[in-house]
Formats: C-alpha cells, sequence, structure tokens
C-alpha cells in the first residue's frame, strides 16, 4: 500500500499559508520567534477567534487550509503532536490559580488547557467523528502521531488523516526554558547551525498540517514510506531497522539521495546529526531547517514538510544545504527525515517522489 | 484470522493500595478510600479526593530509589504499577517493545509548587519535568530498553487510547509486546480547574445517581502487559485474558460537554464490538466511565440505551472506589475490570440509591458474584475522546 501526502498547510515564523521560505526564507533576529499569523477572519468567524488563544486559531486554520470543506466530515482520523499543549492557556490558569489563592477561578482557560484542545477543536470544526489522538513525547510528539496515523493505514482502517503539530513557546516558559540552557545567549547565525560551537538553540513556534491519503491525486506532494521510531538505539539498531523498513520498499541506504536533519545550533544536538547521517546515509544530500523555523518539541514536523515540499518542487534551494556547493545535479527523489531529542528518542521517515 | 492480542502482565496503584491483591480486596468488601488529601497541599482541604495513601518517599522507599532522584509524582505512581505488570506478565527482554503511557497532569504537581521560583533560576530540574513525555522516559528507563516509547494525552482517556495503540502496533507486526497504560497524580491545577467547572462532589461520589454532584478526583496509574498469543506461549507466560476489542472515536461536539445523541460514547461501544466480532449479548459486565457528572452519567446512559436496547448489561462505576483517576483511569479500570473477570464478579457502583429520572438505569448497587466471559470498560474524556475495550477471557486458540 502507498500513503501519500496531498496536502501541507504551515503557520510559523515563516510567512504563513505558503512556501515562500524556499526562495526567500526569513531570517531569526531574535532569539524567541512568535508565529507570523495570517488573516484569520479569512478563515475563522469572529466567535471562534475570539474564543480562541493564537495556538488553536493557527492550528485550525492549518487544519482548514490543509483539508477541503466537502472532504472534512469524511476524514478518517485526526493525529495531533503537541509537546507543551496548550500552555498559555495553561500559565494562565495556574498563574491564576496561585495569585487568587485558588479562589474565584473561570474556567475557561482551564478547558483550552489540555494538550488534546487541539485536536478536538479542529473535529469539532470539521465534524468528524473518527479516531482521535494526541502525543505529547517531547521530540517525538509529531512523529508518534505520524507512525500512529501511518500505522492505521497499513492497517487498513483509515483511507485519509489529518496529521497536526502544533507547538507555541509562551515568553514564561521561553523564559524558564532560558534557565534550563535551551536557547542560545546570543541571537543565532546560519553559521551557529552549520558549524555550531555552544550549546542552546533558538525558539519558533509551529502549527503545520499534513493530509495524508492512500490514493495519488493531482496535485499529491509526494509519497511517505514509514517512520520508525527508536529509544536509545545502538547504531547497530539503527542501520538495522532502518535497512529492513527501507526493504520493504525495494530501496537500500544507498538509494536515499537526501537526508534532512535537525541541526538546531546545539553543539551536542548537531554532532549527533553529524554522526548518524555519516553513518546510515554518508552520501546524501545534508538538509537542514531548523535555522530558518527555529526549535520547538514538534519541529520535526517541519522537517518532513521540508522534505516534501522539496521532492514535489524538484529542488532543494540552496540555503537549506548544510555544506555548500553540495547541491549536485541530481533530484530528490528517496529522501530520509532524520529526528533526535537528546539523543534519547529518535524517528527516521521516508519520502519518496511519486 | 489475526491472531490474539492477550493480556500477561497488570499492575496497579490507586487510592485502594498498591497492588492487584489489595485492590481486588477492596472491591469484594467494597471498600472505598475517597477523603481528605494529606499530600496534596490545597486550599480546597474540604473537597474529597482518592489520594494514594503513600507519600512520594514512601513511594521511593517501595521501588528502592534514593531520595534524592528527581522525579515527580506522576512518573513515581507509574513505576510502582509498572513493576507489578511486568513481575506479573514475566517479560524480561523488551527489545522488541513498545512503552505506551498515557498521562496530561505530567511534572504540573512540582511546576504548581516552584512556579514563581522557576523564573529566579531555582528548581529548574522540576522545569525540564514538566512535559508529560519527561516522566515517560524516566518510567521507561528503570525498566528495560524499549524499542520505542511515547506518551498519549488525550485527557481522561488517555489510558485507554494507549492500549488501544499497543494492540494496533502488534497487530501491524510492528512489536511483539506492549507495554501500555497511563499514570496521573493530583494536582492543584487540575483539581482547581474540575472545581471551577463545577463538577466536584464534596461526598464521596455516586455515579448515576439523581442526586449526585459530581465527581471525585483521584490519583493512581495501571500498566497491562499485551502480546502476540504466539509471544506469550513461545515464552511460556501465563495468560491472564484477552484483548478482545477496542475502538477510539470523537464525539466532536464541545471541549467539555457531551453532544445530545451521545454520538462518541455510542460509536466508541458499538465499533469496540464490531471490532471484537462481538454481539452485544456477549456483554456480561461493563465498566462505566461513570465520573459522577450529570453530563457524563446521562450521555452514558444514553449511550449504553443505544447500543444494548433494553438489554443493558450490568454495570457500574468503579470511580465510586477510587475517585475520577483522569489520564490513568482507562487503566485503572481494565485493571480493575480484568480482576472481575478473572474471579468471576462485578464491583459495586457504591452509594447509589435512585435512577437518574431522565434514563432510568441502574448500576449494580453491591458487588455480586457472576460467571463472567466478556466485559467491557468505557473511557471518554475532554473533548469528546471516547474509547472503549473488550476483555474476554483466554480461551486456547
Amino acid at each position: 500500500m502507498s500513503i501519500y501526502i496531498e496536502k501541507i498547510a504551515q503557520i510559523s515564523i515563516q510567512s504563513p499559508l505558503s512556501d515562500e521560505w524556499m526562495r526567500d526564507p526569513i531570517y531569526p533576529t531574535q532569539r524567541h520567534c512568535r508565529f507570523i499569523c495570517p488573516d484569520f477572519k479569512q478563515f475563522l468567524s469572529p466567535a471562534t477567534s475570539r474564543r480562541m488563544g493564537t495556538l488553536l486559531k493557527c492550528a485550525l486554520t492549518s487544519a482548514f487550509n490543509c483539508v477541503k470543506e466537502e472532504n472534512r466530515t469524511q476524514l478518517d482520523g485526526i493525529f495531533t503532536g503537541s509537546g507543551l499543549g496548550c500552555i498559555e492557556n495553561t500559565e494562565k490558569f495556574l498563574t491564576s490559580m496561585l495569585e487568587n489563592n485558588e479562589q474565584s477561578l473561570s474556567p475557561t482557560n482551564f478547558i483550552q488547557s489540555t494538550h488534546n484542545t487541539i485536536g478536538s477543536q479542529i473535529a469539532i470544526a470539521f465534524q468528524c467523528h473518527g479516531y482521535n489522538i494526541t502525543f505529547s513525547h517531547r521530540g517525538l510528539s509529531f512523529d508518534s502521531a505520524l507512525m500512529n496515523a501511518l500505522l492505521k493505514f497499513k492497517l487498513n482502517e483509515i483511507h485519509s488523516a489529518l496529521v497536526n503539530a502544533s507547538d507555541e513557546m509562551s515568553d514564561a516558559y521561553f523564559k524558564l526554558f532560558d534557565h534550563t540552557g535551551y536557547w542560545k545567549k546570543s541571537i543565532c547565525t546560519t553559521d551557529d547551525f552549520k558549524h555550531a560551537i555552544s550549546s542552546g538553540s533558538f525558539a519558533g513556534e509551529n502549527s503545520v498540517s499534513f493530509l495524508l491519503t492512500d490514493k495519488k491525486a493531482e496535485h499529491t506532494l509526494c509519497e511517505i514510506g514509514d517512520i520508525e521510531l527508536f529509544h536509545t538505539p545502538s547504531d547497530k539498531e539503527l542501520i538495522d531497522r532502518t535497512t529492513r523498513f527501507l526493504s520493504s520498499y525495494q530501496l537500500t541506504l544507498n538509494d536515499i539521495d537526501t537526508v534532512v536533519l535537525g541541526h538546531n545550533g546545539d553543539v551536542e544536538n548537531d554532532e549527533e546529526y553529524n554522526r548518524i547521517s555519516n553513518l546510515l546515509v554518508p552520501h546524501a544530500r545534508k538538509v537542514i531547517y531548523k535555522h530558518i523555523f527555529g526549535e520547538s518539541f514538534t519541529m520535526s514536523a517541519m522537517g518532513v514538510y521540508v522534505g516534501a515540499t522539496c521532492i514535489n518542487q524538484q529542488h532543494i534551494p540552496s540555503h537549506l544545504l548544510l555544506q555548500e556547493g553540495s547541491t549536485g545535479h541530481h533530484k530528490p527523489t528517496n529522501i530520509l527525515v532524520v529526528n533526535h531529542f537528546k539523543k534519547i528518542d529518535y524517528s527516521i521517515t521516508l519520502l519518496r517522489s511519486c | 484470522m489475526a491472531e490474539k492480542i492477550v493480556v500477561t502482565g497488570y499492575g496497579i496503584i490507586s487510592s485502594l493500595g498498591i497492588g492487584v491483591d489489595k485492590t481486588k480486596e477492596a472491591l469484594l468488601k467494597e471498600e472505598r478510600f475517597i477523603g481528605k488529601v494529606l499530600h496534596l497541599q490545597t486550599e480546597h482541604t474540604d473537597i474529597p479526593c482518592g489520594e494514594v495513601k503513600e507519600s512520594d518517599d514512601e513511594l521511593r522507599r517501595h521501588l528502592g530509589i534514593n531520595s534524592d532522584y528527581i522525579v515527580t509524582r506522576t512518573p513515581l505512581l507509574a513505576m510502582t504499577a509498572l513493576k507489578e505488570a511486568l513481575q506479573t506478565s514475566g517479560i524480561t527482554d523488551s527489545t522488541n517493545t513498545a512503552f505506551i503511557n498515557g498521562t496530561t497532569v505530567g511534572g504540573m504537581e512540582k511546576s504548581e509548587l516552584y512556579y514563581n521560583e522557576f523564573f529566579n533560576g531555582k528548581h529548574t530540574e522540576y522545569i525540564t519535568a514538566h512535559d508529560c513525555g519527561a516522566g515517560t522516559e524516566q518510567v521507561g528507563q528503570l525498566f528495560g530498553h524499549f524499542s520505542f516509547m511515547t506518551t498519549i494525552s488525550t485527557a481522561c482517556s488517555s489510558a485507554a487510547n494507549s492500549i488501544i495503540l499497543g494492540a494496533d502496533l502488534i497487530k501491524a507486526g510492528k512489536v511483539d509486546a506492549a507495554i501500555v497504560g497511563g499514570t496521573e497524580s493530583l494536582s492543584k491545577f487540575h483539581l482547581n480547574g474540575f472545581n471551577s467547572l463545577m463538577i466536584l462532589e464534596h461526598e464521596a461520589c455516586r455515579p448515576f445517581d439523581k442526586n449526585n454532584q459530581g465527581l471525585n478526583l483521584g490519583e493512581g496509574a495501571a500498566f497491562l502487559v499485551i502480546e502476540k498469543e504466539s509471544n506469550a506461549k513461545k515464552r511460556g507466560a501465563h495468560i491472564l485474558c484477552e484483548l478482545a476489542g477496542y475502538a477510539n472515536t470523537c464525539d466532536a461536539f464541545h471541549q467539555t460537554a457531551t453532544s445530545a445523541e451521545s454520538t462518541g460514547a455510542y460509536l466508541a461501544m458499538s465499533k469496540a464490538l464490531q471490532n471484537a466480532g462481538l454481539k452485544t449479548s456477549d456483554i456480561d459486565y461493563i465498566n462505566a466511565h461513570g465520573t459522577g457528572t450529570e453530563d457524563n452519567d446521562i450521555h452514558e446512559s444514553i449511550a449504553l440505551k443505544k447500543v444494548f436496547g433494553e438489554n443493558i448489561p450490568p454495570f457500574s462505576s468503579t470511580k465510586s472506589y477510587t475517585g475520577h483517576t483522569t489520564s490513568a483511569a482507562g487503566a485503572v479500570e481494565s485493571v480493575i475490570s480484568i480482576i472481575a473477570l478473572l474471579n468471576n464478579f462485578m464491583p459495586a457502583n457504591i452509594g447509589f440509591s435512585e435512577p437518574i429520572d431522565a434514563t432510568g438505569l441502574k448500576p449494580i448497587t453491591h458487588t455480586t458474584k457472576k460467571q463472567l466471559n466478556t466485559i467491557m470498560t468505557n473511557s471518554f474524556g475532554f473533548g469528546g475522546n471516547d474509547s472503549s475495550c473488550i476483555f474476554s477471557k483466554y480461551q486456547v486458540s
């Protein structure tokens, strides 16, 4: 069975709902970059907009832009990944609880604080009663949601799926994570991503929706093979399991022409990407994306988006290449998107031209 | 026909105590533990909860963990239940095994304590312990080298959905076995959240009773070891029961209210039956979601009527024993259901006296002996994330 990415819609720190970053990326000018929001009025009713925080508005807008109105109720499943959930609503309720000594609290922020608010609000907007799930597992939150969607296709239980990855970074959480060394003390330059020498990254925000189907359509972006998740794998396990899953697509590691890597400017993080990409696919072109999208728990979704867009446009812009001049003449055909979170959890996703 | 998925291990901690035996004893004696909180530092001491009696330090000692090891209560509860689940299953090799945990509170119970100090750079270890996945990693790493691990957060159906994902992974041949379940500690955050929604009962709850005023929050964790039948047989494991069927659906109506037609709950139960290839008459007992809120109890009753018609199987809500253990509930109640199944009894819906006018359904009021072969357990969550699981006595293939 083949599964395809039919459409992707993203809102992030790049121009919303567009692939403009391919030609004209916006580079970070701050340590903490917030969503560039589209004109929500075009997509959401004033009542909906009033009720919802930015993250939910972005998630609904990306979902609306991904699935045509006539197909929404027929969607077989909604799979969401969010590392922190609706953290701004969580913070508002928490702060108010602490300030008011647990008295006279309004439930609104609590209601919209749970991680599954995103997936269920999309289901409500779509009137979709199918499988609905939310994963919140650090850097593998999106990857888990994607894995679950592909699993349901393989079990022949679904024929279409919306996979959404949403994370916001509130001002307060930015400060908290600053104390844990998540962020660099200065504004990141692209050079920090290509030759990291210090720790930390810069904060981005993202809400990206993928429409997956088991039928190829006119504007299908690419085929999505499978995703393998790992936990503290040995090199042998990484190679063996990747080789095994590629073989089910009649591919070997040698067939991989491009690898999408999550370099985020943190020296330890980036060295691990260099190490495993050299271990698995030393010959492949190395593409990076977090230098323009920033870091979040679900930023790996942007890696899949970048890979799918490059396959679809049959072009890899030079600003995405880890090594200058490595562009080569061949077009991207078989891409692996590699993700790891602090050298603990790993995922490898196969994208193919179709 | 697809290979059976069997349960070979189970472990539980709740206000009823640590372990399957203590839980069984309480269920048989109709002893519930809902009362004043001892460990949770809240202003609302008048609100009764099903709090786990052991303090964090006592749980650490039970687990043989150093007192200076940084861990929040949610993963500590999980570790306690997981330890028992692994022991009962006798599983030692976790290489081709997934670990799937369900939680929503995550490290909130410490974040709410230290939040203001976090900004001064204090207790930063609990900043990184806040997110749901942080605890899962700590739990998983303590117990083995899993093929992979992940965390599901669909509020009160989180643990049920982790059971479902584990089963699907086994069905698809992705793993041979999965450790599935969920964990949740009490937190001021969600106690106040539910309180602000005005759905907390100030007495011990009586689900499905017309005069009941809401739910009691509880805490706990439970895990199951599920695997392919052939895998269990190969390693000579004792098979407890079968996971016969399951379904995950969405009400798609409102973040906290249920649709008038109870679409999500109806679909969860009927699709689970379909998935198991069973008729409604095959279900001997239902462990209802039965939170004690008017919204849930009326709508779950409506859905039960829609699915089972005039012949609704005997049912009860064991939240009357443990309180609502939220993200852990799906696993806590699966373990309770399996205990009931294996020991042929139906646990009481404690405190019930008068049925709700609109639906008139009466749950089991006393723990009753009955030959059970197949049981259903419901888990419905915020956002309309509704799931049902069906367990059957094991029959050798």
